[in-house]
């Protein structure tokens, strides 16, 4: 048995331990007693996956073998090894926060059954990835997809995360029933049973129609778990009524589930072949990032603001898959893996600073006892590791060098931009348009965290809660400084993580990337090699890119695409040298203005607040406020709703109170969700009309006559 | 848009050329009472001080002075039988303090930020400032600007008697300025409170609580005296210019 299958199946055996044990704990006792047993599992399952992607070979174990369905079992290979990879690091740090973050149910909801949710769903979301076959994959979707929904409606006496839950369940399973047809669409093409090999194997014989009709029903089908449009009204309603961990791991881990759905059928069981498949995808990929990010920044609920980010966010990583699938029916495998690359890093970069954010904003939420960014403020003066935590985890996110949204960020747009290397004009018009919503949606993250940061964390503090908020315990903070510090990692090794990354990609792309992103400033001498000519290395010798040659392991610090003779380099960076040199210029900075006024007084006066006798909170800047002229610049997308309510006196001639409240009801909910409801449901009184007459003898009779039509049928065919 | 054009051209400068060349248009000054007069008799010179409503004519035997940094351009004194003479001229405005003082040094001699705080004027003197900023005035063509915050001003123009409501806001105001700052006081009431004094209400003049460098007399001081102020303290007023500094010299 290879170690990555020995420490899976000791994995299976701790998730399901510790599911057990937290059943048979005292309520009291879960909380820690999780954190001990949640974070060894998923410590346990990042060997299982580590050692998976280091050997490179997975494992696999066919447990029955059917006549009809073919091999059932599991396994892993180096796709599903990387996304449990992902899914270990954000558990992880979840588990361990959970056993501060507990405490605030306790006596009030059921802990235990929390424990044993939390465990299974870590079980499931494990063994989805882990199945090889679309049953077991499936049937741990849906038990994945069930404690997803009772944890999300795990506070249950609220009706509104209840609902959350229900709507969680019924879209997401909505979309992977469109999924599963799809799925067995390639089945039905002589594959000899539903393991993942048969179905490869039978995907070649599809004919046109056939692989646009599965592409179309897997992609939008697994779309609705990812988050991205049309499909993704329930994630902003689900996740920020989760508790903190929960909302993490829907995040980091279980989203990418969606992607993962997308990537295994799409690249793996039946690759892209039409060019027009990319396209669907990158358009697709490229408005939710829009959207996504459009209706976070607006957001005053810190969780809710984060849910949409991570709309944006999975809409980024679509769009590096889509760039690849473009690519890699235009025959460019280089560029394919390229994108999938960035698709990949982005995924986790976005897994890593998420659940960052999460923690961070359970916490505010967990000492504040509120949400909502507007009575927030002055947090980083009570509570300044979580604020400096959040504070990385917001760098990331609005991408920011040295931290890892911004190789990410930044490689999605390369990518797209190398769209001027083939022909169609039609497809490089949708790459430049994708290329342009994508910068824009860069801008309003950075607005969107400045936002986030500022609103919570700096100022005065607008509610005695946020003024009186203690900082938290060392059992959360560990777990966020941990997330921090992968987030700084990822960003300062990119050089690192393409190669690991590229050989994941590799067999999906038929191409090699490390190479083309990668040159060997450390292996090489100056002479340089077939690729990387001797001028070329004495160039970047030059200007410094062999600085750390012998000292570091690896192939370089330096992220550069190499062109032809008439332009050598297309793109290039390092955020490692770009973060040496920024520490240089600050601490540089610093020095110069302390020498500068060295020997002068310093006037320290108060900040000019316009000659108020007295600053207010009430009078400082609010989330609602700064994010104002975003709200009225996309008036036509967010279409707000007002409401005005007046009260009058008893004689109804004077008005007391006027209170007017504006909402902006999220885009896909109008556009999608709504009419969707509104049609099935007219369709359902259409049907029912005729027949639902509540008499028991005409659906007595309707049973009668339906199994009638069955047998005769039956008789009637050989 | 062209008509504009064309209009604006046709109709040409209408700035005051000053400071380059005096103003000599009707009715841009007031005008003040003889710093000094010489009178036939005490008595007479005393029925002259008594006209004044803020008692800004003083006897000493047959000398009348008049301090114009009390007068409220009332003009009783100016009619009846025996009228105290009266001059015109905008070049009102004057240092306080020593005149060696190191007011006038490098860093306010070239373009001037300015921000106006109403220590609880009538709006008259706020009303001429607003007219510095109008293009018959226009102080923008020397570089003199008006700014909205404090942070960015070099110069504190105060206009109003120093009202205990607004103590506070002048002093965050003068506080929130970086040094080095200019204290400017406009009109009769900055300067001495005036009819308002010191009073339950008011600090008298601005100088009981901050240090005043530039004073501007007047009830209101025409805009012209108030841009010579402002010249004053970027020192782009000539030597002989200040000359008038010292008010009625020239009396008989």
């Amino acid at each position: 048995m290879s170690p990555a299958a020995g420490f899976f199946l000791l994995f299976v055996l701790l998730a399901g331990s510790g599911a057990l044990l937290s059943a048979l704990l005292p309520d009291r006792r879960v909380p820690t007693g999780l954190a001990w047993t949640a974070s060894l599992a998923s410590g346990v399952l990042l060997l299982a996956s580590g050692a998976a992607l280091e050997s490179g070979t997975g494992f696999a174990f066919p447990l029955l073998r059917l006549p009809v369905l073919g091999t059932l079992g599991f396994g892993i290979d180096r796709l599903s090894a990387l996304f449990l990879l992902v899914t270990a690091l954000v558990f992880l740090p979840a588990s361990m926060y959970s056993a501060g973050y507990l405490a605030r149910y306790d006596g009030r909801y059921s802990l235990r059954l929390y424990g044993v949710l939390y465990h299974l769903l870590l079980l499931a979301t494990a063994l989805t990835l882990a199945g090889t076959d679309l049953v077991t994959f499936l049937l741990d979707w849906r038990l994945m997809s069930v404690f997803c929904m009772l944890l999300v409606g795990f506070e249950n006496r609220k009706q509104e995360n209840v609902r959350a839950g229900y709507l969680l369940l019924a879209m997401t399973e909505a979309g992977v029933l469109a999924a599963t047809l799809g799925v067995l669409f390639i089945g039905g093409f002589g594959a000899s049973g539903l393991d993942f090999a048969a179905l490869r194997a039978a995907a070649p014989h599809l004919s046109q129609a056939a692989a646009w009709t599965v592409f179309l029903l897997t992609f939008f089908g697994f779309s609705v778990k990812a988050g991205l449009l049309p499909g993704s009204s329930w994630l902003p309603k689900a996740h920020p009524v989760a508790p903190a961990p929960v909302s993490a791991v829907l995040s980091g881990c279980v989203l990418n589930l969606g992607i993962y759905g997308i990537v295994r059928v799409n690249l793996d069981l039946l690759p892209v072949r039409y060019v027009g498949e990319g396209l669907v995808v990158l358009i697709v990929g490229s408005l939710t990032a829009l959207i996504g990010i459009l209706y976070a920044t607006i957001d005053p609920d810190m969780k809710r603001m984060l849910a949409h980010s991570s709309i944006e966010n999975m809409g980024l990583v679509t769009v590096g898959l889509g760039a690849g699938m473009v690519f890699l029916a235009s025959h460019l495998p280089v560029l394919a893996a390229m994108g999938f690359v960035v698709g990949f890093y982005h995924m986790a970069n976005h897994s890593l600073y998420k659940s960052l954010l999460f923690l961070g904003a359970g916490g505010v939420d967990l000492r504040t006892g509120t949400r909502d960014m507007n009575r927030m403020g002055g947090l980083l003066r009570v509570m300044p590791y979580t604020g400096l935590f959040f504070l990385a985890g917001a760098l990331s996110i609005a991408a920011l060098p040295p931290f890892n949204g911004f190789v990410s960020e930044w490689l999605t747009l390369q990518t797209l931009l190398q769209s001027a290397q083939f022909g169609a004009t039609g497809v490089k018009v949708v790459f430049a348009l994708c290329a342009a919503a994508l910068a824009l949606t860069a801008a309003l993250a950075v607005t969107c965290f400045v936002k986030a940061f500022g609103m919570s964390f700096l100022g005065m503090a607008r509610s005695r809660p946020a003024e009186q908020a203690k900082e938290l315990p060392r059992s959360m903070l560990w777990p966020m400084g941990l997330l921090a510090a992968l987030c700084l990692a990822l960003g300062l090794a990119p050089t690192y993580v393409i190669p690991a990354l590229d050989t994941i990609v590799a067999p999906l792309a038929h191409g090699s990337i490390t190479e083309e992103l990668v040159p060997p400033f450390f292996t090489v001498g100056p002479s340089g090699d077939a690729r990387y000519g001797a001028g070329f290395m004495k160039d970047f010798h030059a200007i410094g890119a062999q600085v750390g040659r012998g000292l570091l392991p690896g192939r370089g610090l330096v992220v550069l695409h190499p062109g032809g003779e008439k332009n050598p380099v297309v793109f290039a960076m390092s955020t490692a040298y770009t973060a040496v040199v920024l520490v240089l210029l600050l601490a540089g900075l610093a020095l110069a203005v302390r020498w500068a006024t060295q020997g002068r007084t310093v006037r320290r006066g108060l900040v000019w607040d316009g000659g108020v006798r007295h600053l207010f909170p009430d009078m400082t800047y609010s989330a609602t406020g700064f994010s104002n002229p975003v709200r009225v610049v996309f008036q036509a997308i967010f279409r707000p709703t007002t409401q005005e309510d007046t009260r009058e006196s008893v004689h109804g001639h004077y008005r007391t109170a006027l209170t007017r409240s504006q909402r902006e009801p999220f885009v896909m909910d109008r556009l999608f969700l709504l009419p969707l409801t509104r049609l099935v449901r007219g369709a359902a009184r259409l049907i029912a009309r005729p027949h639902h007459s509540g008499r028991v003898n005409l659906y007595t009779a309707t049973v009668l006559v339906t199994l009638l039509v069955v047998l005769i049928v039956n008789w009637v065919r050989p | 848009m062209s008509k504009w054009i064309i209009q604006g051209l046709r109709t040409g400068v209408k700035s005051t050329r000053y400071p380059r060349r005096p103003e000599e248009a009707a009715g841009v000054t007031p005008g003040l009472p003889a710093a000094e007069s010489r009178w036939p008799s005490p008595s007479g010179a005393e029925g002259a001080a008594l006209s004044c409503p803020v008692g800004a004519l003083e006897t000493s035997g047959t000398r009348l002075t008049a301090d114009p940094r009390r007068c409220i351009h009332c003009l009783r004194c100016a009619s009846g039988p025996n009228p105290v003479p009266w001059e015109g001229g905008y070049e009102w405005a004057r240092r306080t303090g020593p005149a060696d003082s190191p007011l006038f040094d490098r860093g306010f001699d070239h373009s001037l930020h300015i921000r106006v705080v109403d220590a609880g004027a009538c709006d008259a003197c706020l009303s001429e400032i607003k007219q510095l900023n109008k293009p018959y005035y226009n102080m923008h063509r020397l570089g003199l600007f008006l700014t909205p915050t404090p942070r960015h001003a070099d110069v504190l123009l105060v206009a109003g008697p120093m009202t205990q409501a607004m103590r506070m806001p002048l002093l965050k105001a003068y506080e929130a300025m970086p040094t080095p700052r200019r204290v400017m006081a406009v009109g009769t009431c900055a300067l001495t409170g005036c009819l308002f004094g010191p009073s339950f209400a008011s600090a008298g003049g601005v100088g009981s609580v901050l240090p005043v460098d530039v004073e501007v007399p007047g009830c209101p001081p025409p805009p012209l005296a108030i841009l010579h102020g402002l010249l004053l303290l970027s020192s782009r007023v000539k030597k002989s210019d200040e000359a008038r500094e010292t008010l009625g010299e020239a009396a008989p």
